[in-house]
């Protein structure tokens, strides 16, 4: 069952930005130091997920640097739902503790001349697991940059990106350690790329050599709509061990022809088509999300940015 | 209503429609016939505007406009419909939603509102039914997994959701079993009227002895070589081409 909305409480970090959370088992302290926001959020006693969702309201720069904890068999979600016009750095540390369930959804849309980077640090212990959601239209500059230590034995990395650009730039590095035996990690990356879009992909997976048992996959797909667009994925691997199960592949492509004539064939004019086969190229990953509530907005985000 | 004049068309600079004339008249069902590799899906894809089919020379013209001119979804909102020998698969779209978006495109050109869900559901199930369609295929991505025959019907199916008033079916009963030809003839005899055409593409005598066409065209190597009534489809099933 899903934290009720009734809980849940209204904090103002700046007059720009606040949250929304339930009160009962996050605790929250904050600071402004130089227009920037540093928060400190820790999550308690919580089997039902807890919740805390950013507002935003654009009247200034986003600059947020925040340190996460959650504590041992508690369970989190954070959701930045945000249509960002101004520059964005968001900087997040976060530490899993024992069996704690960690769920991240951005759902965000940025501002063509903007500037965006997010650089976040999730190190998991024994039996936690990290659902990481990443979903970004890119802009003049947007770096994301994601790095996971499996720290302990049945440690779960779960994480999708999909970047929907146009004309925009955007870099991703998302960077996997495997530190123990028994770990997980189940990454898929895809980006559709548009109008002179330059996008990248660096996955890298590091297993060390004590850690039998691993389980790593790791797939990234990128659809080019137009000859002047670029995708480029690299996926970095560095295994140091034989006890391994690891499934890596990358691929990038144009849309298929034969389709668009088909959905021409019908009467969908061509932008038309284009927007229905970049659905259809995402919803693959979108079926990947468990959570209904948040399936659905991904849904929602993939019909309004394509 | 269509009117197909010394038509060449190359395909990867190999000339394969070779000085095509072919007129259809408003309300007629014409059947062509001919070998493997012939050209008669390049007469499809031609007249639905397939990208990388390259018209050399000639004219068609379409309820008296140019119809090469036109983009392949203008000819699709003019009215024409193609019903694919090979259906294409779309994964990730669901089939419910891409019918009611092409029907959605076909209402929007008349400036019409999209359909309403409840009515396009009303709609969906009754020729689903009609042509033993189970609903729960709608649920699955366009065409992705479906057997032979079923793409097929998915095909006649949205035939017979855009209402269209020229239909070329290109070899839609290949693949069909006994009962689902049967549907389809049905769904084509109740769409046959007074200003709608029909260009049927077969090889088999069994639709055609369904549907009972005006005109049958024998074709070979690029162009129309015979013309003649129902009989001579008949003929071509116990004489073959030679
Ligand atoms: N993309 C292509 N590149 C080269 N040749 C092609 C291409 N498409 C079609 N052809 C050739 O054009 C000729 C006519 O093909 P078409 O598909 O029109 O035949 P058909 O009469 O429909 O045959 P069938 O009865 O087997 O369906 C064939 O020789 C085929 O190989
Ligand atoms: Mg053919």
């Amino acid at each position: 069952m899903k934290s009720a909305e009734n809980k849940s409480s209204l904090i103002n970090f700046t007059d720009y930005l606040s949250a929304k959370y339930d009160a009962d088992s996050i605790n929250i302290t904050h600071s402004v130091i130089d227009d920037e926001v540093h928060l400190k959020i820790s999550v308690t006693n919580s089997k039902t997920p807890s919740r805390l969702t950013l507002v935003n309201k654009n009247t200034n720069n986003f600059k947020v640097i925040a340190e996460i904890n959650v504590e041992s068999q508690s369970s989190f979600e954070l959701i930045d739902e945000n249509n960002y016009e101004m520059d964005t750095s968001f900087k997040m540390d976060t530490y899993l503790g024992d069996g704690s369930v960690f769920e991240l959804y951005r759902f965000n849309k940025f501002k063509a001349e903007t500037r965006n980077s997010f650089l976040h640090t999730c190190s998991l212990s024994k039996n936690s697991t990290f659902k990481d959601y990443n979903f970004t239209t890119g802009s003049d500059h947007t770096k994301n940059q994601t790095k996971i230590n499996l720290n302990d034995k049945n440690s779960n990395y779960i994480g999708s990106g999909v970047v929907i650009s146009n004309s925009s730039k955007c870099e991703n590095y998302l960077d996997i350690r495997h530190l123990s035996d028994s770990a997980k990690s189940d990454c898929s990356f895809k980006a559709v790329s548009r109008g002179k879009s330059n996008v990248s992909f660096n996955g890298k997976v590091f297993v060390d050599e004590k850690c039998f048992n691993t389980v790593s996959n790791q797939i990234s797909k990128g659809l080019l709509m137009d000859k002047d667009s670029k995708v480029n994925l690299t996926p970095i691997l560095e295994i140091n061990n034989d006890d391994v199960i690891c499934s890596h592949g990358a691929a990038s492509g144009k849309a298929d022809e034969e389709i668009l004539f088909y959905l021409a064939s019908r009467g969908i004019a061509k932008a038309d088509a284009e927007r229905l086969y970049i659905q259809g190229f995402l919803s693959e990953f979108i079926s990947k999300i468990d959570d209904s509530e948040m399936q659905t907005k991904g849904r929602k985000y993939i019909i309004e940015n394509c | 209503m269509l009117d197909i004049k010394n038509l060449n068309v190359s395909v990867e600079d190999k000339l394969i429609l070779k000085n095509l004339n072919l007129s259809l008249g408003k309300g007629q069902v014409h059947a062509i016939m001919g070998p493997n590799g012939s050209g008669k899906s390049t007469i499809a894809h031609t007249l639905a505007g397939k990208p990388n089919y390259d018209v050399n020379s000639g004219e068609v013209s379409f309820n008296g406009e140019d119809l090469l001119s036109k983009d392949p979804y203008e000819r699709s909102l003019d009215g024409l419909f193609l019903a694919f020998q090979y259906p294409i698969e779309l994964p990730g779209v669901t089939n419910a939603s891409y019918l009611k978006q092409i029907v959605n495109a076909h209402r929007k050109s008349k400036n019409e509102t999209p359909i309403d869900a409840g009515e396009f559901l009303k709609i969906l199930k009754e020729k689903s039914k009609q042509l033993d369609i189970p609903m729960d295929m709608h649920s699955r991505f366009v065409n992705t997994g479906f057997s032979g025959g079923e793409k097929k019907k998915n095909e006649v199916l949205q035939m017979d959701l855009l209402d269209p008033s020229l239909i070329i079916m290109d070899e839609t009963d290949s693949g069909l079993d006994v009962d689902a030809l049967k549907s389809t003839a049905e769904a084509i005899n109740k769409l046959r009227n007074s200003d709608r055409t029909f260009l049927i593409i077969t090889h088999y005598l069994r639709l055609l002895e369904y549907i009972e066409p005006d005109f049958v065209h024998v074709f070979q190597n690029g162009s129309v070589i015979e013309t003649g009534d129902k009989s001579l489809a008949s003929k071509i099933d116990q004489e073959g081409y030679n």
